[in-house]
């Protein structure tokens, strides 16, 4: 991004009335982005206060500017961002290259191997059991059993922890939004989950789980000392609704394109195109937060220093002056820059376990499936991640 | 024109090794090793491609 200089012929961005938080619009943003596109790439959005980005190019560009567009704004109210202080995903280098490095240690790609084998052989096990009984309700069923089943082996807890991790996953990314009636009520839930990150041992965490050597690394000064729990939150917090959220829309995805999945089970090697291509349709996150740190011109406009900055990461996704074709799901397109998982310094820092779990549901279905039957699926208005509530499975039939 | 890698930057997720197999590779400890760090005009879409692709934007053309 060019620092600006008000020169001759610099304007103001255009203006639109959408409230990017409206029911309506997080149910079904993709009429509303393909109105702000073509207004233009950024777009002042006055009932949020909010400069929008909504083409491909300027979200790819801004997204690794952490020197033009903060992270001190992630989320789109005060209270969060004041909350998330001090975590990478809220910090600026040089301060976030410690803080991510320390974060990745134990879920980086090189650490997370030892358990592929793990992950492909729960998601074999479950898929097959669901292909068993011919019926069942495949959000709770699968999209939020498996990551559940996942992330409870990798930290290592059971129990109420296990109980209470889908609403509290739920909430943690429902604060992000702006201060509506979700965030409200999702904040004392959220704070539950803080609660418990901040007082959890090493003895409470199973031996051998990842969550218990986030509490080794800090026993012996690998990470500083008292960041374990805060290592734990941010995996509980940032990793389990958007992970349900994928593996519900791989479901319904598939359900809904049969010959996409055809074209897998003839070809497993599309596998991780295939997930790379439902990120792309349906991101689990469609806007995230940035701050302006000056005036920056974006092709001639500008925003002024201080302004809150929406990344429309799911309007960028859908920009046919980068994908042809945008709005087809396409499994062979395998759209390898897709900005779902962000992209630089902070892009999604647990990438590789979304993959892990994502690629193993995708290889188990497509091993075991031939057609879905799907009922009517059931979404709920959400601030931050869009994901399916309900989703039906009326008839396998098997491969 | 010359690969260059942000190594505290890289975390592994291989990507560029899918993208350009001939150009670098990831070792068994997981760490990524450049096979080739100078490459010639034949070699810059692949090299171009592997950059594009890193999720953490740890690679670049110099």
């Amino acid at each position: 991004m060019r620092p600006s200089h008000f020169t001759e012929g610099m304007t103001t961005p255009p203006t639109s009335d959408v409230d990017l938080f409206a029911d309506e619009v997080v149910l079904d943003p993709y009429p509303v982005y393909a109105e702000l596109r073509e207004q233009g790439p950024v777009v002042h959005l006055r009932k949020n206060d909010v400069y929008a980005l909504t083409r491909y190019a300027v979200i790819r560009d801004a997204l690794p500017d952490w020197e033009s567009f903060s992270s001190t704004s992630i989320a789109f109210n005060p209270m969060a961002n004041e909350a998330l202080t001090g975590t990478s995903l809220a910090s600026d280098p040089p301060v976030h290259t410690q803080l991510r490095a320390t974060l990745t240690e134990n879920l980086s790609p090189r650490a997370l191997r030892g358990l592929k084998g793990r992950i492909e052989a729960k998601a074999d096990v479950l898929v097959a059991e669901l292909v068993e009984k011919g019926s069942f309700e495949a959000i709770s069923a699968l999209a939020r059993a498996f990551p559940l089943e996942v992330v409870a082996d990798l930290i290592g807890f059971t129990g109420h922890v296990r109980d209470n991790m889908l609403r509290w996953g739920q909430a943690a990314m429902q604060v992000i939004g702006p201060m509506n009636q979700r965030t409200a009520e999702s904040f004392p839930i959220a704070g539950e989950l803080y609660e418990w990150c901040s007082q959890v041992k090493a003895s409470d965490l199973a031996e051998g789980s990842v969550g218990r050597g986030i509490f080794d690394a800090e026993a012996r000064g690998a990470i500083p000392p008292d960041t374990a729990g805060h290592i734990i939150h941010q995996y509980l917090g940032a990793g389990v609704d958007t992970t349900v959220a994928a593996i519900g829309n791989i479901v319904a995805l598939f359900a809904s394109h049969p010959d996409q999945l055809d074209l897998i089970r003839e070809n497993p090697s599309l596998v991780p195109g295939a997930f790379n291509e439902v990120l792309r349709f349906w991101p689990p996150v469609n806007a995230w937060g940035r701050r302006a740190t000056k005036d920056v011109d974006i092709d001639g406009t500008v925003i002024p220093a201080g302004a809150q900055i929406a990344v429309l990461l799911g309007a960028g996704n859908r920009d046919p002056r980068h994908y042809e074709n945008p709005d087809a799901f396409l499994v062979e397109r395998n759209p390898v820059d897709h900005l779902s998982f962000g992209y630089g310094p902070h892009g999604c820092a647990g990438q590789g376990l979304a993959r892990l779990e994502a690629h193993a549901v995708i290889e188990a279905l497509s091993r075991r499936v031939k057609r879905l039957v799907v009922g009517l699926e059931v979404r709920v208005p959400s601030n931050i991640t869009r994901s399916i509530e309900e989703l039906p499975i009326l008839e396998v039939i098997p491969a | 024109m010359k690969i260059v890698l942000d190594r505290p930057r890289c975390e592994g997720h291989g990507l560029c090794e899918e993208a350009a197999p001939q150009l670098m590779h990831l070792d068994d400890d997981g760490e990524l090793v450049l096979d080739r760090e100078e490459v010639d005009e034949a070699d810059a879409a692949l090299a171009n491609a592997a950059v594009r692709v890193c999720p953490v934007a740890a690679l670049r053309i110099a």
